[in-house]
């Protein structure tokens, strides 16, 4: 059986490795913060980790995972307390939240690769994401305290 | 897995004890429980239908609506914490699935569960402050029945009974362990009640309760739900409306392990197997024969736009007066050629939830009863789609109403279809049923804002001032399709098409709005802002083609029409001081529009610029001022209006549903693509408060934005753009025609 490595941990998967992971996480592992939205690689609401790359959920079957360790926004942090978890509190960024996980796990993406994103590198990095509430202004200053803060 | 998977201390491993039996699985999974598994934590003790208090001292305070992202499930409680004096940081919150609609039921949705039309604080302030005030009353009398004190000597602090004269104090915690409570208190009077002067908690930002949730991925919304032994099933929907499967052929898909049944549904075929992916890839290997007659084949959204726009200009037609102040019919006939005229159209629009409709059934073994988890925003019709479905009565279903992933009126009377087909399956195959539509299930068998048509003539006096107006809209009914029973005694009034027409801040002595009834060609439905999103945009977008001619300009022409409308002009104002109105750097263009939404009241003002190789719009700046009487919870309600605007700039810069041969033409968002984060402007609220009773602020985004820019790009170009949306393509024409 085929193995995963989910948010730290060995995981055995029994499904057709050309599943997208996006349904290995929500359906089988009940990981269901990571969000189905298009299924197309056209909303960002399914994204997760590879390593340090932030990808669509939805368009990476499990066979192309390999070794690479997957993280999801249940993974982020230890205790749900991820510097942009508090700033998305802080700047009270979720409406009806469906969106959130994917932004939050591609910010988190950013961050680490760009500490310090000016406010166009920011836009640019989530322009894959959509949210449908309109919460887009309070990403960006969400993504601007984390940075400050860390 | 492995037990180290999450860090499991994150989170209560039993939550919501007594509600819905939420485990979290090891690996920080979540499997909904269909009973609830947890012991009651301390008994609640009620004080009324609404408030609970532990011994604890935990408040527990019900609220009606269901959260779509609105932040209800905050402003809601704030209102009873308010009056009861509640230390907010002691009050849980819990939204009521089902319940008696006479006493759970918003006053202003029919006096049932029901969340639309940004209603739920306009309809439950005055109940739930007068729920807030009655506990409050039946711990002080409690208190004072303890302490031997006559009640009139007790107050309350926030969590605390108080006796003025000794000094002593009970905390609410200790009231709910009496012996004895004194239920049978005096009924409130509005002498009871706070003013607002005495308000502590009411007008601060204590922060919405669902948000920590929303940032951990633990919010639970109905396609989240997974259940032992559950089924998923997808359904392949007709191609076109009306249409059912005639011969289907599922033994290709029968043949792939995990498939449990093909079935062939009313108006679909749903694949159901073990596995969701299963599912998916069986749905591939069906052929289905549809039927082929079905009156929606010769629906085309370019046709029938044209035959909207006959049925508005066309002077002869029928049509059903909205509102009818002074005559405005003879004012025009006597104006003769001095009418101003002009035609606006809309067209259909998806409303693009981010969660695709999804619903989990459970049906009872009799086939009689049923657990259900869906996102709506209707218990009580949600409940009686449900009995329906399984020709049983509301008492044996029992209902979760789930956060939902956006709604935008989706949800309202309009997934019951889901709902039925959830239940079905879960009857005929014994078994808990997943019944999730994928993005291209969502779109092709959406529920549109139907095409509008607008057809305007006003007559202007010699000082300009706007002496009559009449503003006919064209339209097929969407109350007659999706609540059939309220149009029988609508007299053919439709509120969800009409409402905003009757410009009822504006002096217009001789006014005519009236609503030519046309066929419907497709589904339809509310969309956020409903009406008031086209008609303010085609009345507005008119106000300021009066204004030219009447060589006035926006701002003179609107302060006069809003003279007898003290809370018009005060938002009008406000953002004109704002947005230095008329005075956009070179290249930009300001646009102004007001706009209402019910007893809300808002303006805005767009700064844009425009690429004329293009057509393309960029809305750099909005601005807007919003008077909801008051604000129970002003950064939330700023985030609403904000959110309103962004949905309202969406629909009219990008979105477009087309219908050919009857068929969607659209699928996805690579061809129905909301706004993305670099198409966003800078965007400033501010809320004017006139101190009138708090009204909706989850929709007054959305009816300024479209005159805002329309207006805009007028000042830019001299160009009116009389047709939304205002795609590129589009823009381009007008600016070169
Ligand atoms: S669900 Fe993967 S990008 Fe939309
Ligand atoms: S918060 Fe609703 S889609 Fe982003």
């Amino acid at each position: 059986m085929a193995k995963l490595t989910i948010n730290g941990v060995s995981v055995p998967i029994d499904a057709d490795p050309r599943t997208p992971l996006l349904w290995v996480l929500r359906e089988h592992l009940g990981l269901t913060g990571t969000k189905f939205g298009c299924g197309a690689g056209t909303c960002g609401a399914c994204t997760v980790h590879l390593g340090d790359q932030a990808v669509f959920a939805c368009q990476t079957a499990i066979e192309a995972v390999g070794d690479t360790p997957v993280t999801t926004i249940e993974g982020l942090s230890a205790a749900g307390d991820h510097p942009l978890q508090r700033a998305w509190i802080a700047e009270q960024v979720p409406q009806c939240g469906y969106c959130q996980s994917g932004q939050i796990m591609r910010a988190a993406a950013l961050l680490r690769s760009t500490p310090k994103p000016g406010r166009d590198r920011i836009i640019e990095a989530m322009a894959p994401n959509l949210c449908r509430c309109g919460t887009y202004p309070r990403i960006v200053r969400a993504i601007e305290r984390a940075a400050k803060e860390t | 897995m492995d037990t180290a998977f999450v860090e499991p201390t994150r989170r209560d491993v039993l939550r919501s004890a007594g509600l819905l039996g939420f485990a979290v699985l090891v690996g920080g999974g979540i499997v909904v429980l269909p009973e609830p598994a947890a012991a009651q934590q301390a008994d609640p003790v009620p004080l009324n239908a609404w408030v609970a208090v532990l011994r604890t001292g935990k408040v527990v305070i019900r609220f009606g609506s269901t959260e779509m992202g609105q932040g209800i499930g905050t402003a809601l409680p704030m209102i009873v914490a308010e009056e009861m004096d509640a230390d907010w940081s002691q009050v849980e919150v819990r939204q009521i699935d089902q319940g008696p609609p006479n006493v759970y039921g918003n006053p202003k949705t029919g006096g049932i569960l029901f969340t639309a039309g940004s209603s739920s604080v306009e309809g439950y302030f005055e109940p739930l402050r007068r729920a807030g005030a009655g506990a409050r009353r039946v711990l002080i009398h409690s208190a004072a029945a303890a302490w031997s004190v006559p009640a009139g000597e007790v107050a309350t602090e926030p969590g605390w009974v108080v006796h003025r004269g000794s000094g002593r104090r009970m905390s609410f915690g200790e009231v709910a362990g009496l012996p004895r409570l004194v239920t049978d208190v005096p009924a409130i009077q509005e002498a009871d009640l706070k003013p607002r002067s005495a308000y502590r908690l009411i007008g601060t930002d204590p922060g919405r309760r669902d948000i920590p949730d929303k940032t951990r991925g633990s919010a639970v919304y109905s396609i989240d739900v997974r259940l032992p032994g559950m089924l998923y099933a997808s359904v392949l929907p007709a191609p076109v409306e009306g249409e059912r499967p005639v011969t289907v052929d599922g033994a290709a898909a029968k043949a792939l392990a995990g498939v449990v049944d093909v079935v062939t549904l009313s108006n679909g075929v749903a694949i159901v197997a073990e596995r969701w992916e299963t599912a998916l890839a069986a749905r591939d290997l069906v052929k289905v024969a549809w039927t082929r007659n079905s009156p929606f084949r010769t629906a085309d959204s370019e046709t029938d736009l044209a035959a909207l726009v006959q049925a508005a200009t066309d002077g002869g037609r029928d049509a059903v007066a909205w509102e009818n102040r002074g005559d405005a019919a003879s004012a025009l006939s006597a104006a003769g050629d001095r009418v101003v005229s002009a035609v606006y159209t809309t067209e259909h629009t998806y409303h693009a939830q981010m969660e695709p409709l999804a619903a989990v059934a459970a049906v009872d073994e009799d086939g009689k009863g049923a657990e259900v988890w869906l996102g709506t925003q209707s218990q009580t019709l949600s409940i009686a789609a449900a009995a329906q479905a399984l020709s049983t009565t509301p008492d044996r279903i029992r209902f979760h109403a789930m956060p939902m992933g956006g709604a935008f009126g989706r949800r309202t009377f309009f997934a019951r279809d889901i709902l039925r087909d959830a239940l079905l399956l879960s009857k005929q195959l014994r078994r808990p049923v997943k019944l999730m539509w994928t993005r291209e299930d969502d779109v092709k068998s959406g529920w549109f804002r139907p095409a509008t048509a607008h057809q305007l003539d006003a007559v202007l006096g010699p000082g300009g001032e706007v002496k009559a107006l009449r503003h006919r809209v064209a339209s097929p009914s969407i109350l007659q399709f999706a609540a059939p029973q309220r149009w029988e005694s609508a007299a053919g009034k439709d509120l969800l098409v009409m409402e905003g027409t009757e410009s009822s801040d504006y002096a217009i002595p001789d006014l005519l709005a009236d609503h030519v009834l046309v066929e419907r060609r497709s589904r339809v439905s509310a969309w956020r802002g409903i009406g008031w999103a086209p008609n303010c945009y085609a009345r507005e977008c008119f106000i300021d083609e009066l204004a030219a001619a009447a060589g006035s300009d926006p701002v003179t022409i609107r302060r006069r029409l809003l003279s007898g409308s003290p809370r018009g002009l005060a938002v009008l104002d406000a953002v004109l001081a704002m947005s230095d109105f008329g005075k956009a750097p070179a290249g930009r263009a300001h646009g102004l529009s007001f706009a209402g939404y019910k007893s809300t009241r808002g303006a805005g003002v767009a700064e844009l610029s425009l690429d004329d190789a293009t057509g393309q719009i960029r809305v750099h700046r909005f601005w807007a001022a919003v008077d909801p009487g008051f604000a129970i919870h002003p950064k939330n309600l700023n985030a609403q209006v904000e959110g309103g605007i962004l949905f309202g700039l969406s629909g009219l810069l990008k979105e477009r549903i087309s219908i050919a041969g009857g068929e969607v033409q659209q699928s996805n968002f690579h061809d129905y693509e909301p706004l993305r984060i670099h198409e966003v402007p800078e965007i400033e609220v501010r809320i004017v408060e006139s101190g009138a009773a708090p009204s909706g602020a989850g929709e007054i985004g959305v009816p300024m934005t479209g005159a805002a820019v329309a207006n805009a790009v007028h000042v830019l170009t001299g160009k009116r753009l009389r047709r939304m949306p205002f795609t590129p393509e589009r823009v381009k024409a007008v600016l070169s025609s």
